[in-house]
């Protein structure tokens, strides 16, 4: 079942809103910069750089590896608001596919600090459990230096 | 593990990967839920139940004066090795297609807390922002 409201749809009251069809840009300032892993300890991502391009944001991510750090490349990075009202990113998603496992990455700001949900999916035949993990990101921004 | 394994990060080599349990404990998940938030405008209640190797999931959006029941999903379950306070729980990942809007969601249980993180993306050409939201539930 599915609601409708000044024709338009909605599955949660959070959908429903007086949309003024607006066409401004969102608002990406809180995303940009190099993000840091909390857990100097971490068998996963290290570092992500999150860069404007093409009108849009990339994420270039480096995580730890038995050598040194690896470097996923970069992917788009698809941005989130807080409310379907607001053009001020909040979060974002992007997917890197390395042929072998894919990973999904869901990220959300929270008081200045990004919580990334990562989604980590096997496609060879080496038998490992899918598995999903929750770290804590924060920007760099040089200030107390 | 043998060399020949293909990874992109250490923990892509984490033997526990290997076990059998990785994935196990889901009952912590199973069951009816309710929204902390008596008040919210988002899921109010889901219901996660066992379908052979997956997961279906029932969700319940708030509407004006009752539930607005979303299509069912399933998911498959996720190891959660390194969730809070050494928990080893699962995670489920599902999308949820509307036509209007497709919904991907996360759910989580941290202390028997379940968290479900939305990332819902509009299809309807409304103006709406994509939005994201998190919210918390307790068994009932």
């Amino acid at each position: 079942m599915k609601g409708e409201s000044a024709k338009l749809q909605f599955v949660q009251l959070s959908d429903r809103v007086e949309s003024n069809g607006s066409e401004t840009a969102m608002d990406t300032r809180a995303l940009p910069g190099v993000w840091i892993n909390s857990n100097p300890n971490t068998s996963g991502i290290a570092r992500m750089v999150m860069s404007e391009s093409d009108g849009g944001l990339s994420l270039q991510v480096f995580a730890v590896g038995p050598d040194g750090p690896i470097d996923w490349s970069s992917a788009r990075v698809k941005v989130f608001a807080g409310v379907p009202t607001s053009r001020v990113g909040a979060g974002f998603t992007c997917n890197f596919d390395f042929g072998f496992a894919e990973t999904e990455l869901q990220g959300m700001i929270m008081k200045g600090l990004l919580v990334l949900a990562q989604f980590h999916r096997f496609k060879d035949n080496s038998k490992r459990a899918d598995f999903f993990v929750r770290e804590y990101f924060a920007l760099e921004h040089g200030r107390y230096e | 593990m043998s060399s020949a394994i293909e990874f992109k990060q250490t923990g892509h080599l984490d033997p526990e990967l290997l076990d059998p349990a990785a994935a196990s404990n889901v009952e912590k998940l199973l069951g009816r839920w309710a929204n902390t938030n008596r008040e919210t405008r988002g899921i109010a209640e889901c219901e996660i139940q066992r379908d052979g190797d997956h997961f279906r999931i029932e969700v319940f959006g708030a509407g004006e004066n009752e539930l607005i029941p979303w299509p069912p999903a399933r998911a498959k379950a996720l190891a959660n090795l390194e969730e809070e306070a050494g928990q080893r729980t699962i995670a489920l990942a599902a999308n949820f297609e509307f036509g209007f809007m497709k919904s991907e969601i996360y759910i989580r249980v941290n202390k028997g807390v379940l968290v479900i993180v939305l990332y819902n993306t509009f299809q309807d050409d409304s103006g709406r922002s994509n939005y994201l939201n998190r919210e918390f539930f307790y068994r009932v």
